[in-house]
Order: structure tokens, then C-alpha cells, then sequence
């Protein structure tokens, strides 16, 4: 019999984060359709840091302007759109790469051998994710086609066991994971995102490789639990090959811990991007996010109004992420 | 010794009760800067920090009176007097003050003069801009009988040549050359040195000398001759100045304007922040903040607390705020596509956005306050219908996407523009120019850098647009650093060059009859505005806040805004009065 949903009374808390969350995410995918006064990234020069219109202080900017004659109301809708964009694809791709990694060397650990012309193959990419010039890929491909056809034959021929070799795959993501968690996140972030302003694509994946190594460790950790569980032992008796067994059986219940985490993982990403926005580093100037809407309250100290929006929007947002996490992590406890 | 006990508890009780008084003499001042100055090399001088910060350690034959916002002798003993030698030609009349010696003791010689000119001409010093600054001074005359006599040789006439001719730091011979093997070779040949051959041995062994005593990082390797000394400098915090204990001009009755040095330190904080400096300056941290920010500045002196504190000066500037195109791109590089995205610019809301108002908007280079400002040109203005109406004429065709594109051109008109990050006022007219351009369908892309990689950038080109200060002085009309297509890759960040101009440009430094100068002044005007390789939005005005407590304070429309080594702590009985 499946739970019923709680009512809304008895989890208030949870009802009105899903709200807000509601809120933000409509405002994101209508900001295009929605009837702004003013564009977010063009000046008033008429009205500069000035107060919201309830206030009495000037015309149709509702919640003021910022030290650049920006509308705020315009900014904090282009912010939830950005963060639609941008924090929700990079939390989601995290996820995925963290999933399949951590369930990948928690489930197989090191003990996985590949063929050696596949390994050969793997370096070949690795090198050409390097930019190495054309020609060596080529050089390599000759090779491992020349390799696999040599395997083949000895295969047909001796009945003998492929060459392999062993891929360290738990050592490998562990090696990564750890590489990037010595490293304080927003300063890796920074190094990384310093200089040019960085592309919506290429910030998306500068996220993502900051993000991912949280939920590979949650994942790897489940895996290890969950590859000595029975059911596992039965299906391997059964004669189901390893990859189906990994697929299908072991990689669902191992990322079960990624419900309640996902929602932190998104709160930590929106964090970051915000942190970044407000040093300036990484975008353009002309991209309104509620971070950088942050920061120009340093040019107008006495404009509250310019950090009150998107600074409350940003609490509530990350406030609401960790009620529906804790929710979750109840509900599966 | 009870009583003595008992006396020493009422001190401190008396002192601990006390209100704040008046500094002492010997506690330091501290000034804001907003960048680092990067070196110390007194041949370098890439920024204000940097000029300003020379400026303590050495001394000039002239430097700025910031009570008058004019020349006065510093190392000279008057100002010069100048010969006319027929109509290219200057003959100018130096002699240097008896009092002045190095740090070491030495008196400052007519020979140090000509080291000095010869140095800045050496090939091999990374120093272009200074080598072209001062090419105009072709020959040093030393005189037998007088060891402190000289004349310079220069070419042009009129009085940025008089001015020019004494706004360097003078490097003493001695320590950089004891050999005096310089003095072998002529201020000339140094100048006319081909490129392509390699330098004198006497200058390949000098260059290393000089850049073996790394007086960027380490100006103490070097003596001067000015009042301070560096005592401590941490990169991007502050640098710290102390007044050397005995200065030749201590003993000059009555004590130049110039060469007054009175407080005993100066700290130069280093806070790039805006918010951060007055935070600093309501901190006690500041005692002063020049060139705040308009709403800063306004908020600061509204501000009942600040009122009782600080005293607020507000001063016309001869600092403008402009864009620049980069007209050797193929885009911008006919005069009416200028004139068009001139055209989106909007200085009036500009300056009212940025300024509160205060400036002055201007047809040209010139501030209006000069008498030679060409007032019959019309003010640019914000105008969109005539920015089409001009891209239409320049060939450009608007296709049904909305974008610009000319016949037979592959790319359609996007621009870049370039400009320092972290400026508010910048931000502002980047951010209204991009709106303004793609209201009539031109993407412009903003590119804001950070100030130690600006330079460089514009100097290579690397840009469509810019945004930038150009600070200017009364006392001068040599637009040739700016302008002349010789300068291109140094000061000329537009690229701009022409035949006619370039002549223009150095008939007006070489000019010497007022009347044709106005004339000359008024069609180079016109022609700028013509050409427009450079907009002009307006003229800053300075605001500065300065403590209470500091006497002697001169503002001035000059950079930096006021003169430091003339300012010293109030006694009890001469602070300043707060307002009721």
C-alpha cells in the first residue's frame, strides 16, 4: 500500500519551502513572458539607487534600483531564471557524473580488468581530452585496432585468455574525489572561473566538476554496503552478467541516499555561483544573478533595498532546499 | 613613592578621561589609494599611485604648485627663461638650487640633469613612453664656469615645452655611473641610435647597472633627493613614507610652496573598494579620501557624524571621463560609424546618473573653463534616429534580423568594449552604451579588466571600445601622447592617425603666438570632433574628505587632488571648527 502524501498541516514547513520553490522555478521559466517595466541589465540613469516605488519615492520600480540604475524587480527575475539555468542543469549533470562514478568504483572497486587494446584505447581519449595533436590519436586508433585484431586471432586460434590490464577504478575516482576536496570549493571555483568571463556552457560544467565528487563518495559508499546484500549474491548465482547486475539491481538502491542529498547539493551550487557573482568573477558584467545584485549594494551602501531582494530570495531558496533535504532524509529513514 | 604611586594613577586616570585631542606632530597620515603603484622605478610611472609616490623620493627641476595649478621651480632655483632660436627652436635657461645635494651628501649637479636625459634616451630600457615624452630635448649645455648652469637644447616653442622641459625626476649620476662613462655619448645620438643596431657598450653596462639595482621593488638602492624615504611597502596594503631627518630644504627661507614637506609620515592605504574606504575613513582609519565617489561623497556629508569629523572639498577637475574607438579595426575605421556609435552615448543622463550633476560636459578635449575652448561645437547628445541615419550613411545596411551589416563584408558590426573593472562610474557608461547599441541592433559585449592588465591591453589594441579617465592640466596642450599616430601602441590607445592631425598636433606643442594657437586649438577641436577617435562625456569634478584635525590642506582640480607633503596635524588651538 503506497503512503498517502502528508497534509499540509502536519508538515507545514515542508508545504511552504515546495511553495517558494514553486514560486522561484515559475518565475524562472515565465521571466520572458512576464510584463517588466524594465530590461534587467539596462541602466535608468534617472533613477539611480533609488528607493522601491512603495516608498513613495519614485515611478515604476517596485522594489528600487541599484547603484547602476538597475531594476531590481527585473534582477531578481532574471536571478530565479538564471538559477533555473544554470544551478539546476549543473546540480543535475553533478548527480549523474557523481552517480555512475561512485557506483562504478564502489561496485567493481579495483579489482575490474579491461582489455589492454581498450586501455589503449582509453589513453588515446585521455590524450585527446588533452588536445594532443591529431596525428597521435590516429597512431593510437592503428594501434588498438591492430591489438584487438591480434587478440581475436589468438582468441580463435590458442583459445587463450585477452591480454588485460587492471583498472584501478575505486582508486581513480577516490584519487579524484580527494584531489578536489583538498581544495576549498570557492577557491577552486575562483582559480578556475578567473579571467575572461566564462560561457553559460563552460560555468554549467565548472559546477558540475566542483559538485560531483560529494555524491560519487554517498554513492561509493552505499554500493559497498549494497554489493554484499543477498539479493546480489542470488542474481550472481543466477548467472546474470555483471554489468546487467549493476544496472539493474545494485545501482537503484545505491543511489537512494541521492533524494535527500540532491536538494543540499543544489543549495551548496546556488551558494557557490551566488559567492561568485558577488566577487564578480567569472561573468559578465551585463549577466544579472542575485549574487552580483548583492554586490552593488557596495556602491550604494545606504540602498538596503538593493541587498534586502535578492538576499532574501537567496535565504529562502537555500532555507527551503534544506527542509525538503531533511524532509526527504526523514522519509526514507 | 606612595605619592608618587598615586600621582602616576591620576595621569592615566586624567588621560583615559580626556576626549580625543589633537594628533601629535609625529603620527602618521594616512591617505587612501586606490591601486598599488606597481614599481617604484622613477623612469617607469604607470599609474598615479606610482607618480604620486616618486614624487616623495626624488625631485623634478619643476613641479606642481597645487595652490596656483602651475609650475614651480623645485630643483631649479627660478623658473627657466627661454630663447627663441628661429620659429622650431628653444633655448632653455636653467640653474639649480646651491642648498640641493643627494642623500650621500652630494650637491645636485647640471651633470645629474643630463645623466638623467641621457638615461631616459638609453635603448634597452623598457621605458618607450618616457624615451618619446621627452625627445624634444636634443642637447644638454653645460657651463664650464658653473657647475649648477645648464641649458637645454629644444626643439618647439611655446609653453608646454617650457613646462615639459623640467617634469622628470632627476636620477644622480654618481651611484648609477661613477666611471662617467655616459658623458662620451650625446643626448643625440642616444636619440637617433638605430633600432637596428645594438647599443654602445657604456649603455649595455649602464642598462644593467640600472636594472641590477631593481629600483622598482627597492627604490632605497638609489639616493634622492627629495624628502621622504620608503620605509615599508606590502604589496596591494600600503606603503609607508618617512621624512628624512635632515632635507637639503629645510634650510630654504622662505620655504617654497614645492618644497614644503611637513608631516613626518605618510601612509598610503591601499583599498580599491569605494564602500571600503569610507568605511576606512569613518573608521579613523582615513585621514584623506580623495576622488570619492558622487553618492559616497553626498551621503558622507550628509551625515551628522562626518560633518564633525571630516571637512569636504569639492573641485572642477581637469580629469575626463571618455570612450575611445579603436579605428584601425575595419569596422570603426571610417569617421561616420564613429560619429554614429558616438551618438549612443548619453553624456548628459550620464553625468547626472554618475555625478549627481556636478562636471561639466565638453565639446572636445579642452574643459570649458579654458579660454581656448571651441564653444561655437555643439555638445554630443544622445541620439539614436541620428545614429542610424549615420551608420545608413557609412555604408552599414540593417537586415531584417535587426543586426548591421555592410555589402561584401562577411562579419556584421558587434562590438567590444573594454573597460576597468570594479568602477562604478565605468560600469555605468558600459552598461548604457550596451543597452543604447542594441536598442538599434549592435551587440556589444562588455569586457571589464582588471587595472594591471588595462593598460596592455589597450596599448595592443585588444578592443573595439574603451572606457577610460584622461587626465589632463591647464598648463599644457600636447595632445601628441594621445594622438599622434607615432604614439600608437603607447598612449595612443584609439590608433588614430593622420597626415593632418599629426601635423596639427605638433604645431600646437611647438606654437608659441597665442592668437595662432587659439586658431590652431579651435580647428583641432573641429577636427577631433570630425574624426571623433574619442568621445568625450565630461569633466569629473574632485571631491575629497579630510580630517578635522590636519591644517594646510590644498585641493586642487590636479591629480591627485591635493598636495600631501604640504598637510600637518592641528594643535589643540588651530582645529577646524565643526559646524553647529
Amino acid at each position: 500500500m503506497k503512503p498517502s502524501p502528508l497534509p499540509p498541516l502536519a508538515q507545514p514547513g515542508y508545504w511552504l519551502a515546495l511553495a517558494w520553490l514553486g514560486l522561484v522555478a515559475a518565475v524562472g521559466l515565465l521571466a520572458p513572458w512576464l510584463p517588466l517595466p524594465y530590461p534587467a541589465a539596462a541602466p535608468d540613469l534617472l533613477h539611480i539607487a533609488t528607493p522601491p516605488a512603495w516608498l513613495g519615492a519614485g515611478p515604476a520600480h517596485y522594489l528600487g534600483t541599484d547603484a547602476l540604475g538597475r531594476d531590481v524587480l527585473a534582477g531578481l527575475v532574471v536571478g530565479a531564471r538564471r538559477l533555473l539555468a544554470l544551478s539546476l542543469p549543473a546540480v543535475g549533470l553533478a548527480t549523474l557524473l557523481g552517480a555512475l562514478a561512485g557506483a562504478t568504483a564502489g561496485f567493481w572497486g579495483n579489482r575490474l580488468r579491461v582489455p589492454l587494446a581498450a586501455a589503449t584505447g582509453l589513453l588515446a581519449a585521455a590524450w585527446w581530452g588533452w588536445s594532443l595533436p591529431i596525428y597521435f590519436i590516429f597512431i593510437l586508433l592503428i594501434i588498438s585496432t591492430l591489438l584487438l585484431i591480434i587478440i581475436k586471432w589468438r582468441r580463435a586460434a590458442a583459445r587463450q585468455a585477452a591480454l588485460t590490464v587492471a583498472l584501478p577504478l575505486d582508486g581513480l575516482v577516490m584519487g579524484a574525489t580527494t584531489l578536489l576536496g583538498a581544495v576549498p570549493r570557492l577557491i577552486l571555483l575562483v582559480a578556475l572561473a578567473a579571467g575572461t568571463p566564462l560561457a553559460p556552457a563552460q560555468l554549467l560544467g565548472v559546477l558540475a566538476l566542483l559538485a560531483w565528487p560529494e555524491p560519487a563518495r554517498l554513492v561509493r559508499a552505499q554500493m559497498l554496503r549494497v554489493r554484499a546484500l543477498p539479493f546480489l549474491e542470488a542474481a550472481r548465482a543466477s548467472g546474470l552478467p555483471e554489468g546487467r547486475i549493476w544496472w539493474h539491481h545494485a545501482l537503484p538502491h545505491a543511489c537512494r541516499p541521492l533524494w535527500a542529498f540532491t536538494p543540499l547539493s543544489l543549495g551548496g551550487l546556488i551558494g557557490l555561483e551566488s559567492a561568485l557573482a558577488f566577487l564578480g568573477i567569472g561573468q559578465a558584467p551585463d549577466v544579472v544573478s542575485w549574487g552580483s545584485m548583492l554586490a552593488s549594494v557596495r556602491q550604494a551602501p545606504a540602498a538596503w533595498w538593493v541587498a534586502a531582494g535578492p538576499g532574501l530570495a537567496l535565504l529562502l531558496t537555500l532555507l527551503s532546499l534544506q527542509q525538503i533535504a531533511r524532509f526527504l532524509a526523514k522519509k526514507m529513514a | 613613592m606612595r605619592y608618587l604611586w598615586l600621582g602616576g594613577l591620576l595621569v592615566l586616570l586624567l588621560n583615559a578621561c580626556s576626549t580625543p585631542t589633537a594628533k601629535q606632530a609625529a603620527s602618521p597620515i594616512h591617505i587612501r589609494w586606490a591601486h598599488d603603484p606597481e614599481t617604484l622605478d622613477p623612469l617607469t610611472l604607470p599609474n598615479q599611485s606610482a607618480i604620486d609616490a616618486i614624487n616623495l623620493l626624488h625631485l623634478s627641476l619643476l613641479q606642481v604648485d597645487y595652490q596656483r595649478n602651475a609650475y614651480a621651480p623645485a630643483l631649479a632655483q627660478e623658473l627657466p627663461k627661454a630663447q627663441l632660436v628661429g620659429d622650431s627652436l628653444t633655448l632653455i635657461d636653467y640653474r639649480l638650487r646651491p642648498a640641493a645635494t643627494w642623500d650621500d651628501g652630494r650637491p645636485v649637479l647640471a651633470t645629474d640633469v643630463a645623466f638623467t636625459l641621457k638615461l631616459i634616451q638609453c635603448p634597452g630600457l623598457p621605458i618607450e613612453n618616457s624615451r618619446a615624452q621627452f625627445s624634444f630635448i636634443r642637447q644638454v649645455r653645460l657651463d664650464p664656469a658653473d657647475p649648477r648652469h645648464f641649458v637645454l637644447v629644444c626643439r618647439g616653442q611655446g609653453t608646454e615645452v617650457l613646462n615639459a622641459s623640467g617634469d622628470f625626476s632627476i636620477l644622480p649620476e654618481n651611484p648609477l655611473d661613477p666611471a662617467h662613462t655616459l658623458r662620451q655619448l650625446s643626448l643625440a645620438a642616444l636619440q637617433d641610435w638605430p633600432t637596428a643596431r645594438p647599443p654602445a657598450p657604456v649603455v649595455a653596462a649602464l642598462v644593467r647597472r640600472y636594472q641590477r639595482a631593481n629600483l622598482a621593488r627597492q627604490p632605497e638602492h638609489l639616493p634622492g633627493c627629495g624628502p621622504y624615504r620608503l620605509a615599508a611597502w606590502e604589496t596591494n596594503q600600503r606603503l609607508r613614507f618617512q621624512r628624512k631627518a635632515h632635507w637639503w630644504a629645510d634650510t630654504l627661507r622662505p620655504a617654497p610652496f614645492v618644497l614644503q614637506a611637513r608631516p613626518r609620515q605618510l601612509v598610503f592605504v591601499i583599498l580599491p573598494d569605494d564602500g571600503a574606504a569610507v568605511l576606512a575613513l569613518r573608521r579613523h582609519e582615513l585621514d584623506v579620501y580623495a576622488q570619492i565617489p558622487a553618492r559616497l561623497f553626498q551621503q558622507l556629508q550628509a551625515s551628522k557624524a562626518a560633518q564633525q569629523e571630516f571637512v569636504f572639498y569639492t573641485n572642477s577637475s581637469y580629469t575626463m571621463l571618455m570612450a575611445g574607438f579603436n579605428t584601425q579595426r575595419p569596422a570603426l575605421h571610417d569617421r561616420q560609424t564613429r560619429q554614429a556609435l558616438s551618438r549612443l552615448f548619453d553624456p548628459a543622463g550620464l553625468l547626472a546618473a554618475t555625478q549627481l550633476g556636478e562636471g561639466n560636459r565638453t565639446v572636445g578635449l579642452l574643459p570649458p573653463s579654458n579660454p581656448f575652448y571651441n564653444d561655437s561645437l555643439p555638445l554630443l547628445a544622445y541620439a539614436p534616429a541620428q545614429a542610424i541615419a549615420l551608420l545608413r550613411r557609412a555604408g552599414w545596411q540593417r537586415w531584417p534580423d535587426g543586426h548591421w551589416q555592410r555589402p561584401g563584408t562577411a562579419a556584421p558590426l558587434a562590438l567590444s568594449l573594454r573597460y576597468r573593472t570594479g568602477d562604478a562610474t565605468h560600469a555605468t557608461v558600459a552598461l548604457q552604451f550596451q543597452a543604447a547599441a542594441m536598442q538599434v541592433g549592435i551587440p556589444v559585449t562588455l569586457v571589464p579588466t582588471e587595472n594591471s592588465v588595462l593598460t596592455s591591453s589597450l596599448q595592443a589594441g585588444d578592443f573595439d571600445l574603451y572606457i577610460s579617465m584622461l587626465k589632463g592640466s591647464p598648463m599644457g596642450f600636447n595632445f601628441a601622447p594621445i594622438l599622434h599616430s607615432a604614439a600608437i601602441g603607447s598612449g595612443n590607445l584609439s590608433r588614430f592617425g593622420q597626415p593632418a592631425t599629426d601635423q596639427l598636433l605638433m604645431t600646437l606643442t611647438t606654437e608659441g603666438n597665442e592668437r595662432r594657437k587659439r586658431l590652431l586649438l579651435r580647428r583641432f577641436q573641429v577636427m577631433m570632433q570630425v574624426e571623433m577617435p574619442i568621445v568625450p562625456l565630461f569633466f569629473l569634478p574632485y571631491r575629497m574628505a579630510v580630517s578635522r584635525q590636519l591644517r594646510h590642506v590644498v585641493a586642487s582640480g590636479l591629480k591627485p587632488g591635493y598636495a600631501a607633503t604640504a598637510l600637518s596635524w592641528a594643535t589643540p588651538g588651530t582645529l577646524q571648527p565643526a559646524p553647529h
